[in-house]
């Protein structure tokens, strides 16, 4: 009996001792933090693209909890996600805008000349720091597909040696633009216009055609014809202003090379 | 003196916890992807043994042996241990919430490492004075620490490596763990019984 009296006794003074001991420190090191942020973890894609410009899909969180941060930062999950953190936050979500990854180059691997025989590393980011390897376009695809292993959301396959991208994949979270070592993909809303520039060399039209059957020969033919002044060439390269653009697919039509194209 | 440093060779290379008796693997594969994250966890286990050592020694010392409650071992321990774990739970999270969030599960974890537990056992076996508790906990702290750093340096390295598709992951993992083990086999006998 006295034995059992003393376990319990010894036992329990102990069990109460770690539990002073406990709450003491718990008050001590105490941490403040907000339940909506695992709320809105929970809502997020949970990918850490890093498309809203924060660290980690947690970082956004606890920055919309403070309100540093708009309830529809978040890119890659769109619409639907921002009016779930909306609910939560208690706020109007608004609209977000859609954007997509654009491959500024049109040329597939039997379209770009060759200048060599590559034997490397098998990146464009190795590629490129050999002047672009095989490929004799100083400014096109490289077409080792860097863009398709890092995206998280398996948008874009390689065709041919050039990047096509799923639109109904794309989340417009921008990690392609980083890894492209060329800077050929960038990020582009298609609302207001559909035609694009396929091309980024700033070439003389007698060095691209060259080293390429599909580039932009600077030849000024879509200036002349866009009945809205929407076209223009710069830097020997046809740009187009989305502002000004009516979608009349005149520039396209008249483009030797075929390096306008629609998108979309 | 001789004794204290012979105790404490032994619990960090002869006896090693992880690679000699094999306890605490769980955070030894979990948490040893990253150096950083991987040394962390080695000195928050570090700092749970030593204390564990310099509390269980006087419990076991004046309560379990004084009053004859021998049944009672267990329980303390783990009483111990728990508290213990909590308590520097609750001092990472507010400290480093980025560290906190790194160790993740393997915080908490370290409750049922089973090293902890054996250290508790072991030091009563032993019949260690309490300075030499103390060592013991804090020598096989520091070999558990030493045994994640070298295994994190290793794996940092194997995702450069050209590993066969098989083995990638767990397998060439549990291979490494392995190899370090029978290093470590090298030890036995070193310092004769201690």
């Amino acid at each position: 009996m006295s034995s059992i009296l003393i376990a319990t006794i010894s036992m329990g003074g102990l069990a109460a001792f770690f539990a002073v001991m406990l709450s003491i420190v718990h008050e001590r090191f105490k941490v403040e933090e907000d339940p909506r942020v695992e709320e809105i973890l929970s809502c997020l894609p949970g990918v850490n693209c890093g498309a809203c410009g924060f660290a980690s899909c947690r970082s956004l969180a606890e920055a919309i909890v403070k309100g540093e941060a708009a309830v529809n930062s978040c890119v890659a999950g769109g619409s639907s996600v921002a009016e779930k953190i909306s609910r939560i936050m208690g706020v109007e979500s608004g609209s977000v805008k859609k954007k997509v990854a654009f491959v500024r180059c049109g040329a597939t691997l039997s379209e770009r000349s060759k200048k060599a025989t590559y034997q490397g590393v098998n990146t464009c980011r190795a590629a490129n720091i050999l002047m672009g390897a095989d490929t004799a376009c100083l400014y096109g695809c490289l077409g080792f597909g860097d863009c398709e292993e890092a995206c998280l959301f398996d948008a874009i396959k390689m065709v041919e040696g050039l990047p096509r991208i799923d639109l109904s994949r794309c989340t417009g979270c921008g990690r392609c633009v980083e890894v492209c070592p060329r800077g050929i993909i960038v990020l582009d809303s298609f609302e207001n216009t559909n035609y694009r520039v396929k091309c980024s060399s700033l070439d003389r039209g007698k060095k691209a055609r060259q080293v390429c059957t599909k580039s932009c020969i600077a030849c000024r033919r879509c200036e002349k014809s866009c009945p809205y002044e929407a076209c223009w060439v710069e830097d020997n390269l046809a740009h187009i202003d989305p502002r000004n653009c009516q979608l009349c697919g005149i520039c396209s039509m008249v483009c030797p090379t075929g390096a306008i194209v629609k998108v979309g | 003196m001789a004794r204290i440093i012979l105790i404490l060779l032994g619990a960090v290379l002869v006896n090693n916890f992880v690679l000699r008796y094999f306890l605490g693997i769980c955070p030894f594969l979990g948490v040893t992807g990253r150096v950083s994250s991987a040394i962390a966890m080695g000195f928050s286990v570090t700092f749970v043994m030593t204390l564990t050592a310099a509390i269980v020694w006087p419990i076991n010392h004046f309560i379990i042996q004084g009053l004859h409650l021998p049944f009672l071992e267990y329980v303390s321990d783990i009483l111990v241990i728990a508290s213990l774990v909590q308590i520097i739970e609750m001092f990472v999270r507010k400290t480093s919430p980025a560290l906190y969030r790194a160790l993740g599960i393997y915080l908490p974890l370290i409750t049922t490492n089973c090293s902890i537990l054996f250290l508790a056992l072991f030091i009563p076996l032993r019949k260690y004075s309490f300075l030499d508790s103390i060592v013991f906990g804090f020598g096989a702290g520091i070999g558990f620490t030493f045994v994640m750093l070298m295994m994190s340096a290793i794996r940092e390295e194997l995702d450069f490596a050209e590993v066969p598709k098989s083995l990638r992951g767990a397998p060439i993992t549990l291979i490494t763990a392995g190899l370090l083990a029978l290093v470590f086999m090298g030890f036995t006998g070193l310092l004769g019984s201690a």
